[in-house]
C-alpha cells in the first residue's frame, strides 16, 4: 500500500487544509473569547458594587472612609473602623508570616536532608487544605483561650511597658481580638507564600548556586544575595498572592476577631475588618442605607485590594531598575 | 612553534629545565560515589603550581566530577562522597574538619555558562572580596579595578561598573566570572568548560586570559575541545569511564601518547 502522502494532497485547497484553517479559527476564537470573559466580569463586579453602593456614598460622601461610627439605630454608617482591622490584621499576618514562610522555604530548598523534604512539603500543602472555618473553630476554641492564658498576659507585661510600643499591648487580654486575628491569618497564609517561595527558590539555575557557593559565601549570603535578588518578581508575587488572601478572608477573622466597629489602640481589643463585617452583618441589613453601605465595604475593599497589587508593581519597577536590568 | 609540532623529547626536556616545579595540588588513590555509582576510581595526579593542567575525555568520563572535587562543590550534594586524599599544599582538603567557605576562597571556580550575580559588574567583583575583607571604599575600588584588569575587562566595563553584570556579552560575562573568582586572590582556579557556551573570538580571549593567570596560580581546565587543551595546557590528564588513562606534559600526550586508548581519543576514533 503507498503511504505517500502527495504534494497534491496538501495543497490549500484541499478538504483537510480547509479543515486545519476552520478549526485554527475556532480555537483562536475560543481562548479570545475567555480572555474577553474576564475582563466582561470584573467590569460587571465594578460597576454592581458601584451601582450598590451609591446611596450610601451619595449620603456620607468621602466621609463613609473617614468616620469610625457604625451606628445600624441611627442608620449612621462610616468604614474607617472595618478598614483599620482589615489593614492591621493583615500587616500582622504579613509581619509573621512572610519571614516564616521564607524560612521554610529556604529550609526545604537549601538545607533540609533529603528524607525530611517530602514530609515537610506535604505538611505546608496540608495546611493550604484546612478550610478556613475549620481555622475559625479551631481558634475561637482554642487558639484564642490559649493566647488569653498565656501570650496576651506576657505581651502586657512586658512589651505593654515599653514606651511608644507600649500601647498596643494594654487593656484586657481579652483572647478574641486584632492581634489573634492577624496571628489566625498567618498560619492561613503560610503554605501559600511558602510553596510558591519554594518553587521560585528552585528556579534558580544551579550553576548560579554553585557559583555563590564557590566563591565561598555561606548559605545564608547565598540566600541573601543571590537567590532572593535572582527571584525577587516571584517572590513579590507569593508575598502579594498571601496579602491578598489575608485582605479578604472573611470565615476564621469573623470568628476570633470581636466583631466590634471600635478602633483602640490596643491590638489585644476587639475589632472588625471589611469582609468580617460583610458576612456578620447582612442576613440583618434591613433598610437600603444599611445594605448599601454593606456594598460600599466590598468597593473599599475592593479599592484597598488595587492600589495593594498597583504598589507591588511599582516596587518591582523600582527593584528591576535598581538592579539595573 | 605550536604545541603539536614539539616533540616528545623537545617537551621533556623544556619541562626539566623548569626547576621551580612545585606540586600545589595532589590527588591520591581518589574515589568518588554518586550514591552507588562509583564514578572516579583510584585517580592519583598532581597539580602543579603556575602550571596549567587539562582534564579531557568523552562525556561522563570524570573529568568534571575530579574538578568539583578539588573545591568540595559536590558537598552541597547530599549523596554524593570522596574518599582518598586531595592535599592542598599538604593538607588534605577532603578531611571533615576542612572550613569549606576558606576552602573555596583558596580555590576559585569558573562555570560552562557565564553567571554574573544579579548586581552590578562592580558589586559582582567585590561580592567575594567582601565575604572575607572588610576594605575602605578606595581599597576595594583597587581590588576591583585590579581583578577587571587582569581579565582584561577594565578597559570595556570602567565607564559602567554600575550597570548590571547581565548587561554584559556572553564572553564579556565569562570573563566577569573569572575575575570575580581571581578578585579573592584565590591560590588555585578551576575552569569546568569555561568557554563551552561561547563564540569563537570569545574563546580565544579567554584562552589568551588563562596564558596570562598561568604566573600566579595553578589553573584546572576541563575542555571537550582538544585543541584547547593542547593550547592553553603544559600538562594533559585523558579520563576514561572513571579511570585516568594516561597523565603528562601536554605535548607528549598529544604527540607521543603511551596508551592506545588516548591515541585513539586525541586521532578522534571515539569520544
Amino acid at each position: 500500500m503507498d503511504m505517500a502522502v502527495k504534494a497534491s494532497d496538501i495543497s490549500a485547497a484541499s478538504p483537510r487544509a480547509r479543515t486545519q484553517r476552520r478549526n485554527d479559527f475556532l480555537f483562536r476564537g475560543a481562548t479570545l473569547f475567555f480572555a474577553l470573559l474576564v475582563l466582561t466580569l470584573l467590569g460587571g463586579v465594578i460597576i454592581s458594587l458601584i451601582h450598590g453602593a451609591w446611596p450610601a456614598l451619595k449620603l456620607f460622601g468621602f466621609g463613609f472612609v473617614g468616620t469610625e461610627i457604625w451606628n445600624p439605630v441611627t442608620e449612621k454608617f462610616g468604614a474607617l473602623a472595618p478598614i483599620y482591622g482589615t489593614l492591621v490584621t493583615s500587616a500582622i499576618a504579613m509581619l509573621v508570616g512572610v519571614p516564616v514562610s521564607f524560612g521554610i522555604a529556604i529550609f526545604l530548598t537549601e538545607l533540609c536532608p533529603a528524607w525530611a523534604k517530602r514530609p515537610i512539603g506535604v505538611a505546608v500543602e496540608l495546611l493550604a487544605g484546612i478550610p478556613s472555618i475549620i481555622y475559625g473553630i479551631w481558634g475561637l476554641f482554642v487558639f484564642a483561650p490559649f493566647l488569653q492564658r498565656t501570650v496576651q498576659p506576657f505581651l502586657i507585661n512586658t512589651l505593654g511597658n515599653v514606651p511608644g510600643i507600649g500601647i498596643w499591648f494594654k487593656g484586657p487580654p481579652y483572647g478574641i481580638g486584632v492581634l489573634t486575628a492577624g496571628l489566625i491569618l498567618a498560619i492561613m497564609i503560610l503554605p501559600f507564600i511558602t510553596s510558591i517561595t519554594r518553587d521560585v527558590f528552585e528556579t534558580m539555575p544551579t550553576m548560579l548556586r554553585e557559583s555563590a557557593y564557590g566563591l565561598g559565601a555561606t548559605t545564608w549570603e547565598v540566600v541573601r544575595d543571590i537567590t532572593i535578588p535572582y527571584t525577587r518578581v516571584g517572590l513579590v508575587g507569593g508575598v502579594m498572592l498571601g496579602l491578598g488572601r489575608a485582605l479578604g478572608e472573611t470565615m476564621a477573622v469573623t470568628f476570633v476577631i470581636g466583631n466590634s466597629h471600635r478602633i483602640a489602640n490596643s491590638l489585644l481589643a476587639p475589632g472588625t475588618t471589611i469582609s468580617a463585617a460583610i458576612a456578620n452583618e447582612f442576613t440583618e441589613a434591613v433598610g437600603e442605607t444599611y445594605t448599601s453601605s454593606l456594598i460600599a465595604l466590598g468597593l473599599v475593599l475592593f479599592v484597598i485590594t488595587f492600589i495593594v497589587l498597583a504598589m507591588a508593581k511599582l516596587m518591582l519597577v523600582r527593584m528591576n531598575r535598581k538592579a539595573g536590568v | 612553534m605550536t604545541a603539536l609540532s614539539m616533540t616528545a623529547e623537545q617537551s621533556q626536556a623544556a619541562l626539566a629545565t623548569d626547576g621551580d616545579l612545585r606540586e600545589k595540588i595532589s590527588v591520591r588513590n581518589l574515589n568518588f560515589y554518586y550514591g552507588g555509582y562509583h564514578a572516579l576510581k583510584a585517580i592519583n595526579l598532581p597539580l602543579f603550581d603556575k602550571r596549567v593542567t587539562a582534564f579531557i575525555g568523552p562525556s561522563g568520563c570524570g573529568k568534571s566530577t575530579l574538578l568539583r572535587i578539588l573545591n568540595r562543590i559536590y558537598d552541597l550534594y547530599p549523596n554524593q562522597r570522596a574518599e582518598g586524599e586531595v592535599l592542598l599544599d599538604g593538607e588534605n582538603l577532603l578531611s571533615p574538619k576542612q572550613d569549606l567557605n576558606l576552602l573555596r576562597a583558596r580555590v576559585g571556580m569558573v562555570f560552562q555558562k557565564p553567571t554574573p550575580f544579579p548586581m552590578s559588574i562592580y558589586d559582582n567583583v567585590a561580592y567575594g572580596i567582601r565575604l572575607y575583607e572588610k576594605l575602605s571604599r578606595a581599597d576595594m575600588d583597587v581590588r576591583v579595578e585590579e581583578a577587571l584588569r587582569k581579565t582584561a575587562l577594565w578597559g570595556e566595563v570602567k565607564d559602567k561598573l554600575r550597570q548590571s553584570g547581565l548587561s554584559l556579552s556572553g564572553g564579556q560575562q565569562q570573563r566577569l566570572c573569572i575575575a570575580r573568582a581571581v578578585a579573592v586572590r584565590p591560590a588555585v582556579l578551576l575552569l569546568d568548560e569555561p568557554t563551552s557556551a561561547l563564540d569563537p573570538i570569545s574563546t580565544s580571549k579567554i584562552e589568551e586570559l588563562v596564558d596570562e593567570l598561568k604566573p600566579d596560580y595553578c589553573i584546572a581546565i576541563v575542555t571537550h575541545n582538544m585543541q584547547q587543551a593542547a593550547r592553553v595546557s603544559d600538562f594533559t590528564a585523558f579520563m576514561y569511564l572513571g579511570e585516568l588513562v594516561e597523565y603528562g606534559a601536554t605535548d607528549t600526550i598529544f604527540t607521543a601518547p603511551k596508551e592506545e586508548k588516548t591515541e585513539q581519543y586525541i586521532t578522534g576514533r571515539f569520544g
